[in-house]
């Protein structure tokens, strides 16, 4: 079997053992081609030297020491399962700076079935991520990972 | 920028609306290392029995919102708080339309701070995201040191 073979792949019925459990960490560095490829992205502009708030979120995946694949596997799940963002909030302590390396840590911070009446059975995970610089934490972001289990 | 002294509760965020590029969305992937297919491969997405155009990234969308509060408040490191939840796909080739309204304006540790209602729309479709933002008007004024209140 395929790690990511959906279709033989089984679902556990409670993920809650998962809540608490710590992403190995990293960093990331907002370098100024990020910056201006983000900025880009949005159709904002590219020259405005100062890091656009989305790139809090994009330092924390990119610096939480993991593969989307392997926090999706965290939850027998691959990218073809399509998984879907739940909910997102972003607290910034104090302004991004481009050109700064900034640790991150992370963790699940929860994990709960839930059925719909159209959607079926799926799985709401969420995890948030911490951004820290020279000691000092400079953002917060929470995320909701929605994942289908049409299994179940 | 609009004049920022002017803001209280009920004032409109001018609106910012933009066409979904799905080059855009492939560029994103790869700053992601986002491995779901949904956001470039078309033929994935038939497989999928979806709408052949690709599905707009979570942090593009985001952005879109982040950006309008940005040029609206006076620059990318004035948005300080930022939650959404993610209600619908935004597809390549769609016309969306991020808009806010004020909600409570308050005096911080950070200075004076506008909390507003916001949302992201498809033009002719629904609503695809919809949430809630703090972002600094105008900064607290600095607090001397101790050193510079030796000097005066």
């Amino acid at each position: 079997m395929s790690e990511h073979d959906a279709s033989a792949r089984r679902h556990a019925d409670d993920y809650s053992d998962r809540v608490g459990r710590e992403f190995p960490g990293g960093s990331y560095t907002i370098t100024p081609w990020r910056t201006w490829l983000v900025a880009d992205t949005l159709l904002d502009d590219p020259w405005d030297e100062t890091p656009h708030p989305v790139l809090a979120w994009m330092a924390g995946v990119a610096g939480m020491g993991m593969t989307w694949d392997d926090l999706f596997a965290w939850f027998d799940a691959g990218p073809e399962d399509g998984p879907m963002f739940g909910e997102h909030r972003t607290t910034l302590h104090l302004p991004l700076r481009r050109g700064a390396t900034y640790d991150v840590t992370g963790r699940i911070v929860s994990a709960e079935r839930k059925v719909g009446r159209r959607a079926g059975a799926f799985d709401v995970v969420g995890y948030e991520l911490d951004l820290h610089l020279a000691g000092e934490h400079v953002a917060r972001c929470y995320n909701s990972i929605v994942f289908p289990r049409r299994d179940a | 920028m609009s004049d920022r002294s002017a803001v209280e509760v009920g004032s409109p965020i001018p609106p910012l609306q933009v066409t979904v590029d799905p080059e855009k969305m492939k560029v994103m992937a790869a700053l992601l290392s986002d491995p779901t297919p949904i956001h470039f491969d078309t033929r994935a997405l038939a497989a999928l029995g979806m709408d052949e155009r690709p599905v707009n990234q979570g942090p593009l969308n985001m952005g879109y919102l982040q950006t309008m509060l940005a040029r609206w408040a006076g620059g990318r490191d004035r948005v300080l708080d930022f939650r959404v939840r993610f209600l619908g796909n935004v597809l390549a080739g769609d016309v969306v339309r991020a808009h806010g309204v004020v909600t409570e304006v308050s005096d911080g540790d950070r200075g004076r701070v506008a909390t507003c209602d916001i949302a992201l729309d498809v033009v002719g479709g629904a609503v695809a995201l919809s949430g809630t933002a703090e972002v600094l008007l105008d900064e607290a004024p600095a607090v001397p040191s101790t050193r510079d209140q030796e000097l005066t």
